[in-house]
């Protein structure tokens, strides 16, 4: 009985008629091509023995494999499954100097930004994190060229969009924070049709920060309780640090405090993203870009969690 | 034998001048390297924040030896933090010793701009934070509910960014946002250093204080003076 431990070449399986796809990339006019799934193809059969599905584009000969169909990815021996952290944060810097570095529009980086952040969102899935919190459009952003800012936000909806539907079979609730008054109609609905389909029973939260400042959360806050205290459900005196963590948007998940805060690029800092809620979070700052981010870098990060000295200075 | 001696002795002038002029070289380098960092780091380096654990904290003469060498390399506005507030308990012997320090509340205009006569000092704990914060908004409620009672308008909507910015200020949380944070402990957290004040600061883990080093600390601020800052463009 042969086993389906070791990774089998993709031409060895048994793949019949492929139909055609088109892929993500070619929704966006003006776009360079690019090959970014090799990581996809060198974990392509699971120990259950899932085989996956590759779809050849025939106009570049490039092969994309839609991870839709791709099983749970097991645990790294690596890695103890008792102490994986509740809450991960990312911070996914870099697809600009990305794109920059291949010689590519800024856009692209953005592109493969995207598979990064799926790939991220199905180790998480697999591994037992019951939350995961992605740093997905600053509100310091604004300040971008509209051009960009417009792709970014188109490339957010288009995403979010085709993700919805698997991600409730799957047990994936997603939430959105973040300021969206700024955002546009098209997107402000989606977001509410992805929050409404996918909130019950969920195994996993995904948080998407859009249009976010820490600043802005802990603003929000005080106006909620602000409101509380003129409706008479609070009184002044009751108002303390707790009372306004009740009202920061994070109060979406049952876990609202990171574990474990992922910065990519290289950059060290948190670039005004969940302020309030970082406290005891450790910091994990790595230097790869976030389209090169992969499963061995999270992993490193995971393992570097498990490792180090967990304390909470005698508050906890 | 005389043109011997004198063959020896010029030798050992030539070898006394070779050493002589090699310290001065030495010297020099020292000088042009300390001016140097100075200027990258004066321009760059306005605030700089040192979060210790609280245990570690303890250790006073670690904590003074630690600021001394930051005063050696012109970083003169420092931000003293461990959660517990065991810092603040060690000011005054801090100050018996650093006497060229004053504390911020001292200062009267904008610390990041008083003259380089002087280090300013600023001790916080886990309560000039969170706690702060809520203080602040608290304040700012109650003159909203009193403008209210006198005929003013009573709109929850006016707390601004701005508005908590002026409020923590009156509640005595005085300091800048820091450039850069140094966090010494054996966690790579900041331990809840005041999360309104570090939206862009540099965090670099240095590692327990037991095992500080000059020049690890040297090289963290140097790396900061390279860093280039976005802001989201």
């Amino acid at each position: 009985m042969f086993s389906l431990r070791l990774p089998i070449p993709l031409e060895k399986t048994l793949i019949t008629s492929l139909p055609k796809t088109s892929t993500t990339y070619s929704a966006y006019s003006g776009m360079t091509r690019f090959q970014v799934c090799h990581r996809y193809l060198s974990n392509s059969i699971t120990k259950r023995g899932t085989s996956v599905v590759a779809f050849q584009d025939e106009a570049d000969g490039e092969i994309f494999v839609d991870e839709d169909f791709l099983e749970v990815d097991p645990l790294p021996v690596e890695l103890q499954p008792e102490l994986m952290p509740k809450h991960v944060a990312v911070i996914m810097d870099g697809n600009g100097r990305w794109a920059k570095m291949k010689g590519l529009p800024t856009s692209a980086g953005h592109v493969a930004g995207t598979q990064s952040f799926k790939w991220i969102v199905k180790l998480c899935y697999s591994w037992g994190i019951k939350v995961l919190t992605v740093f997905a459009f600053s509100m310091d952003n604004w300040i971008r060229p509209k051009v960009e800012t417009e792709f970014l936000l188109n490339l957010f909806e288009r995403s979010i969009l085709s993700q919805v539907e698997e991600c409730k079979r799957k047990g994936i609730q997603i939430s959105v924070i973040g300021d969206t008054s700024k955002l546009p109609k098209s997107l402000k609905s989606m977001i509410a049709n992805a929050e409404e389909t996918t909130k019950e029973n969920p195994k996993f939260q995904l948080i998407l920060a859009v249009s976010y400042s820490g600043k802005y959360d802990v603003v929000q806050a005080c106006k909620s309780v602000a409101k509380k205290v003129q409706d008479g459900l609070l009184h002044l005196e009751e108002i303390n640090e707790n009372i306004i963590e009740k009202e920061l948007e994070t109060n979406c998940t049952e876990f609202p405090y990171p574990d474990l805060l992922i910065r990519t690029s290289g950059e060290l800092r948190v670039s005004n993203f969940l302020l309030w809620q970082l406290a005891y979070t450790e910091f994990f700052f790595n230097k790869k870009l976030w389209p090169d981010f992969g499963k061995d870098e999270f992993v490193e990060a995971l393992s570097s969690f498990q490792n180090r000295q967990r304390r909470y200075g005698g508050r906890h | 034998m005389d043109f011997r001696d004198g063959a020896h002795n010029l030798y050992h002038i030539i070898v006394a001048i070779g050493y002589l002029g090699l310290q001065l070289l030495w010297y020099f380098m020292q000088i042009i390297v300390s001016v140097w960092y100075h200027i990258s780091i004066v321009g760059k380096l306005r605030y700089l924040a040192v979060v210790i654990e609280s245990e570690e904290a303890h250790q006073t003469s670690k904590v003074i030896k630690l600021l001394q060498w930051l005063d050696s390399v012109g970083v003169k506005n420092v931000c003293l933090y461990d959660m517990n507030g065991v810092l603040k308990k060690s000011k005054d012997t801090i100050f018996q010793i650093m006497k060229n320090a004053k504390s911020i509340e001292e200062v009267n205009e904008d610390v990041t701009h008083h003259a380089p006569d002087h280090m300013t000092l600023e001790f916080v704990s886990y309560v000039d934070g969170k706690e702060a914060v809520a203080k602040a908004a608290n304040l700012i409620f109650v003159e909203n509910f009193k403008r209210h009672d006198i005929g003013g308008e009573l709109d929850h909507q006016i707390l601004l960014e701005s508005h908590l910015n002026q409020a923590l200020q009156i509640v005595g949380c005085k300091g800048p946002e820091p450039d850069l944070l140094l966090v010494y402990g054996p966690v790579r957290s900041h331990l809840g250093f005041p999360p309104w004040r570090i939206r862009y600061t540099e965090i670099v883990h240095m590692g327990s204080l037991n095992f500080m080093r000059y020049g690890s600390l040297i090289k963290a601020i140097y790396n900061f003076t390279k860093v280039r800052h976005n802001y989201g463009t």
